[in-house]
């Protein structure tokens, strides 16, 4: 045992610190992991790596590891796995209190045998509530779920400084105080460390539906998905290049075109009468939710090097433009209309994919982010893509959350 | 040198400068009418850089500067502290731009709450939240406190319609945060603008995500014998899987307020409580939903379930329910509006507290709420010339929030924290909890020039220590 690990066991107890073989992580060898099994032991932990200057890479279920920018000083690993549990499920009112560790597929398990739905979705077997809301991950039902932040009702996190707080609370509605939780939320862990979290859920719906079909050249793909994401019962609505078709187990194998995917959720009447809409304009053929399932599944894992896999945000109306470039790029796309999102997946040729998807984002007067970056490509590049405009504005806030620096310093947007 | 009032006017004009007493007496206050203050100046600038300007020659001259929109709100949020120059945005009133394509719109912050939704009717689209004042308030004011309305339970509250701000900084500098397309990278700036009162800088552009009109819309009025059991229904329905558009209860005492009134809707004066019930969404999957609703209301206890045949039934409904404050100016001169939330399932158990400490402490209390949300709105008549009285509203209504928090519930949940509740705020949130909110105030308004005075508490412990707190007492009797 390093003498920093004696040091920290011997202040936070054995059980939380964990020596192992060196982890590689953004060109820093970690032996350590500092893994919490309280609310007590990890504000006490923060307080003394604040104290002592060091710097810790805060990870859920690690299934977003890949993501962030370089972290510019790294001394252990800060794991949430052992905070986990469900405190409370209110299956009257339709709310969750959880800890940060807990997975998410045990949350969703719990809420759906009380009749209720959790709202996240996002990509990585594994994936905790702490990380699934620290990333603001999403998943292919984003559309119908909307975003993470909806959901999240009040937080308890730990600063850096080791104070335990709160923000929100478990109620509907709130504005007692500024609303934290916001900020927190897609924060990366750069200004507090999630605890616990109160969740909204969503009544579990009556019915549902999953269709795919092989867009006819005829027809305009992007209207005719985003007429389909507005449909009343839609959750899913999206457009699949030839190669993720195939990956995604659509049973739709096109050389060229796309391949619609589309999900209806809610009361019967309305999901038949959404269905028969679609069915109307293209060939639809029943499927199983194993074809979202495969969305998702294609979203997660980082792509191996010299690949890359980023997130393109513009406006619906500037899709079929920013689509235009990338398809003759060559590069694999899945594109939600409804959200004026379009993920791009490369294999090869790392230059040219960069300045395509850059390059569409700012045609499309959008932003992109880079969820999987070989780690050379990631250095001096802030691959969140934030404007510096507000970057002032964030350096102030993570000076006062987090003045040492740390909590995964430099991994996020704007290098904080 | 020139005076701050001259340095003010060579900005926005001599018209659009207001400093005479006569001018000022009206923004002493906002819809809370307690402790005015008169503030040393009030401008009505009409674009960010007037905006910009104007913030500048205030910390030139040392005066802290309070934001206003159309003064609606309840908690004192635009209330001016000694010397503070109001900075009203209700000139800056226009729709910049409707981009219906993308279901998005680009306003100034003195666009009020319901033209917005007139105006992109045509597009067959509205602005969904719709607070009680929302042919008054403005968006920027919504902005500032979240704004919430009876259609929150299906449609979320400002923060959820909000997707880019832009901001002068308490510094004078102009940013702008968030994006147009609901994916901005970086923290969450948007998310920590809305709802906070007007305390991190003056918002001078809000692009907002418009929803379309839904396809049918369905209202029933449910009449109970007490609210109670009103209130179980509720939680009922909640359970049932639906999600309706709103759910809101009125109790007896409010009927007959409203009864006695021009908001009157042809409710019986005896039923102890009404539900109003409402359902939109795709129009083949509302009859099923009307008649589950129906049976539960009916299972409940309800003696009679009416549903709107037509639009203008629908609207007098409404009618009972949106007129319910204004005529409770019938019950006595002055109404104390409370604003609490409570866990949904505990609706039924916290009424029941919330009217036994009514009665235990005398007062005239009634009951209108979102109660789909388990937003409570107990309120208060009385008159402020009995100090008997007096004291005893405050300590019902002390009460009454210390009940709604020990069973996991907040101390306000649309109207705010401003300077009504600052010094209970502790109820809530401990000092750390509070320190982490300063540390943001502090990263956009360091020096507490922008709007101060709300939110934080003015002492410690004040709720023991204080229970004249929100001013009842220092309201100068007629």
């Amino acid at each position: 045992m390093s003498a920093l690990g004696e040091e920290l066991r011997e202040a936070l107890g054995a059980e939380s610190i964990v020596e192992h073989p060196p982890v590689e992580w953004d060109g820093h060898k970690l032996e350590l992991t500092f893994r919490p099994p309280d609310g007590d032991r990890l504000a006490k932990g923060l307080a003394l790596l604040s104290e002592r200057g060091l710097a810790a890479l805060v990870r859920g279920g690690g299934t977003r590891s890949h993501w962030g920018n370089r972290a510019e000083r790294a001394d252990l690993i800060l794991s949430t796995e052992a905070l986990t549990g469900i405190d409370t499920l209110d299956t009257e009112d339709g709310v969750v209190h959880v800890a940060a560790g807990t997975r998410l597929d045990e949350v969703r398990a719990a809420a759906n045998s009380g009749g209720w739905e959790l709202p996240l979705d996002p990509p990585g077997e594994g994936t905790t509530v702490g990380g699934a809301l620290s990333a603001a991950a999403i998943g292919p039902r984003r559309l119908g779920f909307g975003p993470p932040r909806d959901c999240v009702l009040g937080l308890e996190v730990a600063l850096a400084s080791g104070e335990r707080t709160r923000c929100g609370g478990r109620v509907m509605k709130n504005v007692t105080g500024y609303d934290l939780a916001k900020l927190y939320t897609g924060a990366f862990g750069t200004l507090g460390v999630i605890e616990r979290a109160w969740l909204r859920l969503r009544p579990l719906p009556a019915s549902l539906e999953v269709r795919v079909a092989e867009v006819p050249s005829s027809v305009d793909p992007f209207a005719l998905t985003l007429e389909l994401a507005r449909r009343t019962t839609t959750r899913v609505a999206a457009l699949v290049g030839p190669g993720p078709a195939e990956r995604i187990g659509s049973g739709c194998l096109i050389e060229e075109g796309w391949v619609l995917v589309a999900e209806f959720a809610g009361d019967s009447p309305a999901t038949e009468r959404d269905l028969e809409w679609l069915e109307g304009r293209v060939d639809a053929l029943p499927a199983d939710a194993d074809v979202v399932g495969g969305l998702r599944r294609i979203q997660g894992a980082p792509v191996a090097p010299p690949g890359l896999r980023a997130r393109i945000a513009v406006l619906p109306s500037a899709l079929p433009e920013t689509c235009a470039g990338l398809e003759a790029s060559d590069l694999e796309l899945v594109v939600h209309p409804g959200l004026g999102l379009v993920y791009v997946e490369s294999h090869a040729d790392l230059d040219g994919s960069l300045g395509a998807v850059d390059g569409a984002a700012a045609r499309g007067c959008g932003s992109a982010m880079y969820e999987s970056l070989p780690s050379q490509a990631r250095a001096g590049r802030d691959v969140f893509g934030a404007s510096p405009d507000v970057v002032p504005l964030m350096r102030a806030l993570k000076e006062r959350f987090d003045p040492t620096g740390t909590l995964n310093p430099g991994r996020f947007a704007g290098g904080l | 040198m020139p005076s701050l009032v001259e340095r003010l006017r060579s900005i926005v004009g001599d018209e659009a400068c207001l400093a005479r007493a006569e001018e000022l007496f009206v923004y002493e206050c906002d819809g809370l009418t307690l402790d005015p203050v008169r503030p040393s100046a009030v401008v009505l600038p009409r674009d960010t850089e007037q905006v910009a300007s104007v913030v500048r020659a205030c910390r030139e001259f040392g005066q802290p500067f309070v934001p206003r929109g159309a003064g609606t709100g309840l908690s004192g949020g635009a209330h001016p502290t000694p010397g503070a120059v109001i900075v009203e945005c209700s000139r800056m009133d226009r729709i910049l731009e409707v981009d219906a394509g993308n279901r998005i719109a680009r306003v100034q912050p003195g666009v009020v709450n319901a033209d917005l939704s007139v105006a992109v009717a045509t597009h067959g689209l509205f602005y969904a939240p719709d607070p009680s004042s929302q042919m008054a308030c403005t968006i920027g004011g919504n902005v500032a406190e979240n704004a919430g309305g009876p259609h929150t339970l299906k449609y979320g509250t400002t923060t959820n319609h909000v997707l880019a701000l832009e901001l002068v900084l308490p510094d004078g500098a102009v940013s702008r945060l968030g994006s147009a397309t609901g994916f901005a990278p970086g923290y969450d700036l948007v998310g920590a603008v809305v709802g906070s009162e007007g305390t991190l800088g003056i918002v001078t552009e809000v692009t907002v995500r418009l929803t379309p009109i839904p396809e049918g819309v369905e209202t029933l009025l449910g009449i109970f014998p007490d609210v109670v059991s009103a209130c179980r229904a509720v939680g009922r329905v909640i359970r049932s899987g639906l999600v309706p558009a709103a759910l809101e209860i009125l109790d007896q005492r409010t009927i007959r307020a409203v009864e006695d009134s021009v908001y009157a809707a042809g409710l019986p004066r005896d039923a102890g409580a009404v539900l109003v019930a409402e359902l939109d969404g795709a129009a083949c999957a509302l009859p099923a939903q009307v008649e589950k609703v129906r049976a539960i209301i009916g299972e409940e206890g309800a003696s009679e379930v009416r549903v709107a045949r037509d639009e203008q039934e629908r609207a007098l409904f409404w009618k009972a329910r949106k007129g319910a404050f204004g005529a409770m100016g019938r019950l006595a001169p002055d109404l104390y509006v409370h604003d609490a939330v409570v866990p949904r399932a505990v609706l039924p158990e916290i009424l029941a507290t919330v009217c036994e400490i009514g009665d235990r402490h005398g007062v005239t209390l009634s009951n209108v709420f979102h109660a789909g949300d388990g937003n409570l709105h107990p309120n208060i008549s009385f008159d402020r010339r009995d100090p008997d009285e007096l004291r005893r509203v405050i300590a019902a209504g002390t009460e009454i929030l210390e009940a709604c928090v020990r069973v996991g519930g907040v101390i306000t949940g649309e109207h705010g924290i401003g300077t009504e509740k600052r010094d209970f705020i502790g109820l809530v949130f401990n000092e750390a909890d509070l320190d982490a909110m300063k540390r943001v105030r502090d990263a956009f308004n360091p020096d507490g020039v922008c709007n101060p005075g709300k939110i934080f508490p003015t002492t410690r412990f004040c709720v023991e220590s204080n229970p004249k707190a929100r001013g009842y007492d220092r309201v100068p009797l007629a």
